[in-house]
């Protein structure tokens, strides 16, 4: 989900003024002075922080190695600068936050399951040995307790915010798991994104029965702002797919490859009909007729490989793309001109925005 | 993904003047000898430990702070010596901690070294960066030994620290729970289906330290005890796999140099220390400080250094591993691995059964060759069927697939995507070896990469004859090799010297049979019955071979089918016990290992944490 819920607390903890402040790409002084400008007129409307699970440090950094560059969780609260939040860490692959405080952010990482309190500051890893390498973590917004985690080898599910785990996976047979969806209209009804299709669950993890069975591995899996009978897939070179019963039954996505990882999907929250798709070799591909015909809107970045793509919940029209090792760009006319934003050579795993109510 | 490691650093921050002070590695090479006093035995190896240590010791030059890493701060300590110094620079170079796993047993080292010798702001500092510091778990299982056996040790010197003195936020009783229950474990499934990363000629250092350590510094008896057993059972493991001190292959992982000169890597330091058959490899493999440090309280039973030392003819030796662990595209979470090594005075030779068995650095087989001195020699003769795909990165890890392979190559394995490289498992190679003859079959789908064969030819072979008869005829040490392509060749020349046989065809493979020149009157009687041997070799559909190996097993194999020996099907799943053979002997899923030299026998039961000494009757 890259648009995380509404937090149920309702308060909004400032930032402490601690840690560095990450510079704009060091090439956008006058895009960076225009969006200023753009963005001082608008920064009452934010009402959403955007928050990147990020590797900065190219392409030779992996375990063992000395850190150059600070990576992991990276927050911009204004869009206009990032601050990098906790420890450094070059395999935080997607987040969400505690759907009754806002202030709790829960990282999927290497290392399992980490629990970042403060807006981030204060980290704790919450599996321990034989849950790790997490993918996807989920929050129930019905049954607030409750968390789901993909893994690598099948999924996890905490009933007391994260405090303890188990795992729940029966009834799914190759485990790896990529993606979760928790259907916000039902307790315990979660869809899961496997090498070998979507399962979903409508016990809570207690069974699981494959829906969709896909060729290869479900990579993103989103349901509708708009309407939640509808969700969104993208899989490892077989293709987007979509469903409008709840994830029961799914269409194959006419106009987007096959041929090519695709990375993630999303919605805009602000028009039904908009749905962007992006993948390695892909681009960035969006739809402005609820997904019945795609339109190429890569131009304007520097490669089709593209790791990352998200609507921007609070201002229209705006996109951001983290193409494979560069900056990350935002378009503000919804992919048709595209600019450098944050970071340089980064691997952007994952851009969610958080509300701040 | 588990690709660049750190392991070089200690070597790359050594400059060539300091190789003069590595009288071992720059003096003559040790003749292999059996040293029959255990009192002379242990000497030698204590000075052998202690050449290591003084050598890092006076890397430390006074005056010049930066000449004073971890690695000289735990030499010094060993030594007992400038303790204030080695506090000094603690201090400062606990403010930069980098290097995850790689980074914490050296400063687990370094902590329990140190505890009666540091200074309190010292002892501060390193408690300070494992709460202000995140190392990374990594994503394979000599990382994951590293991290845990360094969390365990150290939340020792620390049992009641809550979660906010840790970096994870976990407190020290609940950390130490967890990291022993990682380490019982892996002893659990390596002593029951084999271990993963097996016979690694790298990262056998990376378990071996850890274990020193968990069976030095341990404070529970049962954990220090399982150290102790688990060092015993890998350099049993590694030291029967060994001429002369080399590791034969096949190995899990290896890397482009030491695939080649066998001699040139961390496992060789090992050998050198323990068996004393080998020089070690310049700076001592670069992490061999980290067991210096602490080696004098481990003593090599004597059982083990036999085995490695002292044999009374050829031997084949029987293993079962595991691959490490898959993620996707397999139905199995870690495959059998079927490992045969057969060893003599004057070779060895050593495979597994093919496929793909470990990402990026397997080694499938091999003849090694004994050499005097093995420096710089490439004792070596193999092929491989040259493959790297995201299939094969998504089975061994956890990652989006496509930034994969390139990524690899910038990252310490710059050969992975290479069509001419040596180092790599393949889907499409399937392997059969009885005693002393080994045949390799591959199958090679159109469009995969890469649709061929390469051959290793070392500069170091006396002769090359390519005869008529399809058998190309050399000889390396005393060890005559008929190596016959099943498909047409040509030759490609190699900058490190030798050549590649590059034989570009998709149904293929590679039969060798190896034998001593003692065994012969001269080369041309050798060739002779070689020419003599039955053989039909049959591409199409499918590579089939039979062959009569010179020992006389008829020997039948066609891909994707079991090998048949004498008109018997050999079924490997059902054969391969854990360890079968002269010397070591363990069923699977038994935890429970018996090593036997002559008389002399150890068994460790990891069942009742009990090890037990005899000495058969005579």
């Amino acid at each position: 989900m890259r648009i995380e819920p509404p937090s149920h607390s309702g308060v909004v903890v400032p930032w402490p003024a601690r840690g560095r402040l990450a510079r704009l790409h060091s090439s956008l002084s006058v895009w960076a002075v225009l969006g200023l400008a753009i963005l001082s007129g608008r920064a009452a409307e934010l009402k959403h922080d955007l928050y990147f699970c990020a590797n900065l440090s190219g392409q030779k950094q992996v375990m063992g190695s000395r850190v150059t560059v600070p990576s992991g969780l990276y927050r911009s609260s204004d869009r206009q600068n990032v601050e990098h939040l906790g420890f450094s860490h070059i395999r935080l692959f997607s987040m969400t936050h505690d759907v009754r405080d806002p202030d709790t952010l829960f990282l999927a990482t290497l290392d399992g399951v980490v629990r970042a309190k403060d807006r981030g500051r204060t980290w704790r890893i919450m599996t321990t040995w034989d849950m790790t390498e997490a993918k996807s973590i989920a929050f129930d917004p019905s049954a607030p307790e409750h968390v789901y985690a993909g893994l690598p080898d099948g999924i996890a599910v905490s009933h007391d915010r994260g405090q303890t785990w188990r795992r729940m996976q029966e009834g799914i047979r190759r485990s790896y798991t990529q993606a979760i969806a928790v259907d916000r209209t039902k307790a315990g009804r979660v869809l899961a994104g496997t090498e070998k299709g979507v399962y979903v669950t409508e016990n809570g993890a207690r069974t699981w029965t494959l829906v969709q069975p896909t060729a290869e591995t479900v990579t993103d899996l989103q349901q509708s702002p708009h309407d939640p009978r509808v969700f969104f897939m993208a899989t490892t070179k077989d293709g987007a797919f979509l469903s409008k019963n709840g994830g029961l039954k799914w269409e194959r996505v006419a106009g987007v490859p096959t041929e090519h990882t695709l990375h993630n999907v999303d919605f805009d929250p602000k028009n039904p009909d908009r749905l962007v798709v992006c993948g390695w070799g892909t681009g960035v591909l969006v739809s402005e007729d609820g997904g019945k015909t795609w339109i190429d809107r890569t131009a304007g970045l520097p490669k089709r490989e593209i790791w990352s793509v998200v609507v921007d919940p609070d201002l229209p029209d705006r996109l951001y793309a983290a193409p494979y090792l560069d900056a990350v760009h935002v378009s503000d006319d919804f992919g048709r001109t595209w600019r450098k934003l944050f970071f340089e050579q980064a691997i952007v795993f994952d851009m969610v925005f958080v509300p701040r109510q | 993904m588990n690709v660049v490691r750190i392991f070089l650093w200690p070597v790359v921050a050594l400059s060539a003047a300091n190789v003069w002070a590595q009288p071992s590695f720059t003096g003559p090479a040790p003749v292999p000898t059996v040293i029959n006093d255990p009192s002379l035995r242990r000497a030698a190896f204590l000075e052998r430990r202690d050449e290591v240590v003084n050598w890092r010791a006076l890397l430390a030059k006074p005056g010049e702070p930066a000449t004073v890493g971890l690695a000289e701060i735990a030499a010094k300590l060993a030594r007992r010596e400038d303790a204030a110094l080695c506090s000094e620079r603690l201090i400062e170079l606990m403010k930069t901690p980098s290097g995850d796993m790689f980074w914490m047993f050296p400063v687990t080292c370094i902590s329990y070294l140190g505890r009666d010798q540091l200074t309190p702001a010292a002892k501060a500092a390193v408690r300070e960066a494992w709460r202000t510091y995140m190392p990374l778990r990594g994503d394979t299982e000599n990382h994951w030994v590293m991290y845990y056996m360094s969390l365990y040790l150290m939340t020792q010197l620390y049992p009641d620290d809550q979660g906010e003195s840790w970096f994870n936020g976990k407190s020290s009783v609940e950390i130490s729970r967890e990291s022993r229950a990682w380490l019982l474990d892996w002893m659990r499934i390596t002593t029951t289906i084999g271990q993963g990363e097996y016979d690694a000629t790298h990262y056998i250092g990376e378990y071996v330290i850890s274990m020193l350590f968990l069976a030095t510094w341990s404070q529970e008896p049962e954990m220090r005890q399982r150290g102790q057993m688990m060092l015993d059972y890998i350099l049993a493991d590694f030291a029967v796999d060994t001429l002369n001190g080399i590791y034969i292959g096949a190995h899990a992982r290896t890397d482009d140099r030491q695939v080649l000169e066998k001699w040139n890597g961390l496992s060789s330091f090992f050998a050198w220390l323990f068996f004393g058959n080998c020089p070690p490899p310049a700076a001592y493999g670069g992490w061999g400080i980290y067991f210096a440090v602490v080696a004098q309280n481990y003593e090599l039973p004597e059982v083990i250094y036999r085995i490695a030392t002292d044999r009374d003819g050829p031997y084949t030796q029987f293993e079962r591993k595991r691959t490490r662990h898959r993620w996707r595209n397999s139905d199995l979470r870690n495959a059998p691995v079927f490992k045969t090594t057969h060893v003599t005075a004057d070779y060895a030779i050593g495979s597994d059964q093919g496929g793909l068995l470990q990402p990026i650095q397997q080694h499938s087989w091999d003849v090694t060759w004994a050499v005097p001195d093995p420096r710089g020699v490439h004792n070596t003769i193999f092929s491989v069927q040259p493959h790297y795909s995201t299939f094969e990165l998504m089975m061994y890890f956890t990652e989006m697939p496509d930034y994969m392979p390139l990524t690899v190559t910038f990252q310490g394995k710059p050969t992975y995507t290479s069509d001419a490289k040596f180092l790599g498992g393949s889907p499409y190679e399937q392997i059969f070896q009885q005693d002393d003859a080994l045949i390799s079959l591959s199958d090679i789908p159109a469009g995969v990469n890469f649709e061929q064969i390469n051959g290793f030819f070392s500069k170091d072979l006396t002769r090359l004859d390519e005869d008529d008869s399809g058998w190309i005829f050399v000889q390396g040490g005393r060890a005559y090799i008929a190596y016959r392509p099943l498909a047409p060749y040509e030759w490609r020349p190699l900058e490190v010297g030798g050549k590649r046989l590059y034989s570009p065809h998709r149904q293929n493979g590679t039969i060798v049979q190896v034998a001593s020149e003692s065994e012969f009157g001269s080369w041309d009687e050798f060739k002779t019955k070689m020419r003599a041997l039955p053989l039909q070799i049959t591409r199409e559909p499918k590579p089939r071979v039979a062959f009569t190996t010179l020992r006389g097993k008829r020997v039948e194999f066609a891909y994707d089918a079991e090998p048949r020996v004498d008109g018997r099907t050999i079924d490997r799943a059902k054969q391969w016990k854990l360890f079968e053979g002269p010397y070591l002997n363990a069923d699977v899923g038994s935890q429970r290992l018996t090593m036997t030299h002559g008389r002399l026998r150890r068994t460790l039961d990891f069942n009742t944490v009990t090890i037990t000494d005899s000495v058969l009757p005579k």
